[in-house]
């Protein structure tokens, strides 16, 4: 892999007030004029998004010679981050290698270079579907120490600002906070032809009841299938199933023992597959997700519980439901509401090299400046930030046929907060995930019955945690 | 007795010559094809697990991952979706092969170009071979599954049945690959000397006996080597099934290459993903070694 550049180029705050003595320090005719320079570059650069590294030690270019690797899998917000590294590069004197690998290539390969402790990498993104695992084994280095230096981060940075739903799942047992979230996704509703379902003297569902109710008013309506969701159902089915009373684990991430056969999971997955089976497209267990979006854009399905990321596409300008759209919160079981909160965060490998100088590059990337130029200038929404969301402009943005989408956002991500979202964060989840993807498609393909499926869900889950050496 | 005119040691010093110029190409075979073998082998000895890289050196129980396969529902499941998978593909393309390879068996220019035609499905990446099917199979964007919806015969999705789904895959791959048992086939036809034929057709033999007598004795060599290599193909069958159907609906087409590579890369248990490709290369092996054998009996008896 690249090569490590050498710790003793990468000079930053911390490691200059270890220095018994820099005679670069010392004031000279050039360092003042350098200084006075700094201050114009500063006073530019603070508005750009890094405001905090200008004001400190732009003259000097801190991180010249230094060579930052970052990677992230291929979402929007990366993609827009893309555009402004150079800036970060000229501001700082480093040199970032950036990659977007699409999603399940990403997590592969980061998955083998931190189970290596390689050092490849200095800053990564922390998949949420694997941030237990990746945490727990202790691949990633905590950042408290980061946040809670001064030196190193200003208080007006503002760690606090993060939404409490995002950065609960980049923590571990003992509370130390290893991510910082570049985005919140949550699981709302939004029906793609609402102009069906209010013509049909219905509003948008918000219990389970009254989605079968609006289902059964609207399927097939003008041609259109009432129901659509996509196949990752080890994502898609839990809020279901907490409805229902249910959960994935008996008390995670403590209690890791499978509860995927009780009579909760079994009435929430007979309930969920029946809405699948019953209100479905053609073939809807095979629908993946970029699926789902496209189908919900072109008007070819109705009403979907998904993620919000998905579901705002259907208010794009190249939408044909664009004026037809409506959304709400997820709706509500018998047993409360669980919405799902996915998070996905900067953090810093344990194997890097350069930890205080990727520490730079996440302060910036996930700064106040640099987010709310993204979302003036590229149209990001999935924030993390509360100061950015609720800001008018931005609630501005999400407004969608009169609907606050904002609002809906931010009422989720609290939810997510309560600690419902934990089943997640255990390192084991990837395979409890499919197994219950498997259970659900051999429902709804008639395979089996909810209870046998679910029965075997929970034999396979067993076989599954007791192969990774977890004591049942 | 050594040959008149070469010295003695001639033999020996040119196996020794012989043998000098090999050993740098088997010394790189060794470190690429031997090695990496023998570390599946020995990782399949230990219950390795990303989580714990320790792992990698415990050989307490070395044969923990074979007994667990034993075991496993979902591994014994991929290995009967294997065998369905395997057989019906590679009768469905040695047959279509085949008979596509008779009906091109002639020198016309026409004919030439549809040989070409016939063999882009085999040229394309996989990948795009399992787009165009995931196209074909989703009935919402399918051109198939519109055209019956407007003829008044709608399909259910093939994908999403569990019944239907392993025959979508084994005619997505067919379709990919029966180009190269036509290929082949192709070619040993035309390597059939004309006298036999000949001499047969004026002593009355039918088209079927021409076949059945002196074209398929001909071919068989060539027809056996086909179905030993989309044996071995099928059975590392992969894009197809991740972009049509993941494994699914439930475990429909979940196969055991498929199911190796999730408990390798996605859940990091490479001591049992080990163990389940070692046992494959071995089946792979014995499956070789049955079909040469018969091959070999076959011929003696004809």
């Amino acid at each position: 892999m690249r090569k490590p550049v050498d710790q003793s180029k990468t000079p930053c705050i911390a490691d200059d007030q270890h220095k018994p003595h820099d005679s670069s320090l010392s004031l000279t005719r050039r360092r003042l004029l350098a200084g006075g320079a700094a201050a114009a570059v500063g006073g530019a650069t603070a508005a750009s998004g890094f405001p905090y590294i200008s004001r400190a030690r732009a003259a000097d270019k801190p991180l010249s010679g230094t060579t930052l690797n970052v990677s992230c899998w291929s979402a929007p917000y990366p993609k827009y981050l893309a555009d402004y590294i150079p800036e970060f590069e000229h501001a700082t004197g480093a040199k970032v290698n950036y990659e977007t690998p699409s999603f399940p290539i990403y997590n592969q390969r980061i998955d083998i270079e931190l189970s290596t402790r390689g050092t490849a990498y200095d800053v990564l993104n922390i998949t949420f579907i694997y941030a237990g695992r990746w945490i727990g084994a202790g691949w990633f280095e905590p950042l408290d120490g980061f946040i809670n230096d001064p030196k190193k981060t200003p208080a007006e940075w503002d760690a606090g600002d993060f939404l409490g739903g995002t950065t609960a799942t980049m923590k571990d047992s003992k509370g130390q906070l290893y991510g910082i979230p570049w985005i919140a996704d949550v699981i709302m509703a939004g029906a793609a032809r609402a102009d069906l379902i209010h013509k049909a003297g219905k509003k948008m569902p918000d219990t389970f009841d009254e989605v079968t109710d609006v289902m059964k008013a609207v399927h097939n309506k003008d041609n259109v299938p009432g129901f659509i969701i996509d196949n990752h159902y080890g994502w898609t089915w839990i809020p279901w199933l907490q409805g229902f009373g249910g959960n994935v684990f008996r008390d995670p991430p403590g209690d890791l023992m499978p509860t995927l056969d009780t009579p909760e999971a079994i009435a929430a997955a007979d309930f969920f597959a029946n809405l699948l089976t019953s209100y479905g497209p053609n073939g809807v267990i095979s629908y993946t997700y970029d699926q789902v979006v496209a189908a919900l854009k072109q008007g070819r399905a109705n009403y979907s519980p998904n993620n919000q990321t998905f579901l705002v596409q259907m208010g794009a300008s190249d939408s044909k439901v664009a004026s037809t759209c409506d959304f709400s919160l997820f709706p509500a079981g018998p047993k409360g509401r669980f919405p799902a909160v996915s998070t996905h965060a900067w953090g810093i490998p344990i194997g890097s090299k350069n930890k205080d100088a990727a520490w730079e590059f996440i302060k910036w990337a996930m700064s106040k400046e640099l987010i709310a130029r993204m979302v003036r200038e590229k149209g990001y929404t999935s924030i993390t930030r509360r100061s950015l969301i609720e800001q008018p402009d931005f609630r501005q943005k999400l407004m969608i046929n009169g609907r606050d989408v904002a609002r809906i956002y931010l009422d989720t991500v609290e939810l997510g907060a309560k600690g419902y979202m934990k089943y997640r964060t255990v390192p084991v989840y990837p395979q409890v995930d499919k197994e219950i993807d498997i259970a659900i498609q051999n429902i709804a393909s008639k395979q089996k019955s909810a209870s046998d499926a679910m029965k075997q869900a929970q034999a396979n889950s067993l076989t599954q945690l007791r192969r990774s050496g977890i004591k049942l | 007795m050594a040959p008149i005119g070469k010295p003695a040691g001639w033999e020996a010093k040119r196996s020794q010559a012989l043998a000098l110029g090999l050993a740098p190409a088997l010394v790189v075979l060794t470190v690429i094809t031997l090695g990496p073998a023998v570390y599946l082998v020995v990782t399949s000895l230990t219950p390795l697990n990303l989580v714990n890289p320790q792992s990698a050196l415990d050989f307490s129980h070395p044969l923990g991952n074979y007994r667990d396969a034993l075991t496993d529902t979902r591994f014994l499941n991929s290995v009967w979706v294997q065998i369905e998978l395997s057989v019906a593909t590679v009768v469905l393309q040695i047959a279509a092969g085949l008979a596509t390879a008779l009906l091109l068996n002639a020198h016309s220019r026409f004919l030439e170009a549809i040989r070409t035609a016939f063999l882009i499905p085999m040229v394309l990446p996989p990948i795009v071979v399992a787009i165009i099917w995931k196209v074909i199979y989703t009935p919402d964007v399918s051109p198939v599954h519109r055209a019956l919806a407007a003829l008044g015969l709608p399909l259910a999705s093939l994908i999403a049945n569990a019944d239907s789904a392993i025959w979508a895959i084994v005619v997505a791959d067919s379709w990919e690959w029966f180009p190269f048992t036509m290929l082949m086939t192709l070619a040993a036809l035309q390597m059939i000397p004309s006298e036999p034929i000949e001499a047969a057709t004026i002593d009355g033999a039918s088209r079927l006996q021409l076949f059945r007598y002196i074209v398929l004795p001909y071919i068989r060599p060539t027809l056996v080597v086909c179905a030993l290599f989309r044996l071995i193909d099928s059975i590392k069958a992969f894009p197809l099934i991740y972009v049509l159907t993941n494994g699914g609906p439930g475990t429909a087409t979940e196969v055991t290459n498929y199911y190796g590579f999730q408990q390798a890369f996605n859940f990091s248990y490479w001591g049992y993903g080990s163990a389940i490709a070692t046992m494959m290369v071995a089946g792979v092996f014995m499956l070789s070694s049955i079909i040469g054998r018969l091959d070999q009996r076959l011929g003696d008896n004809a």
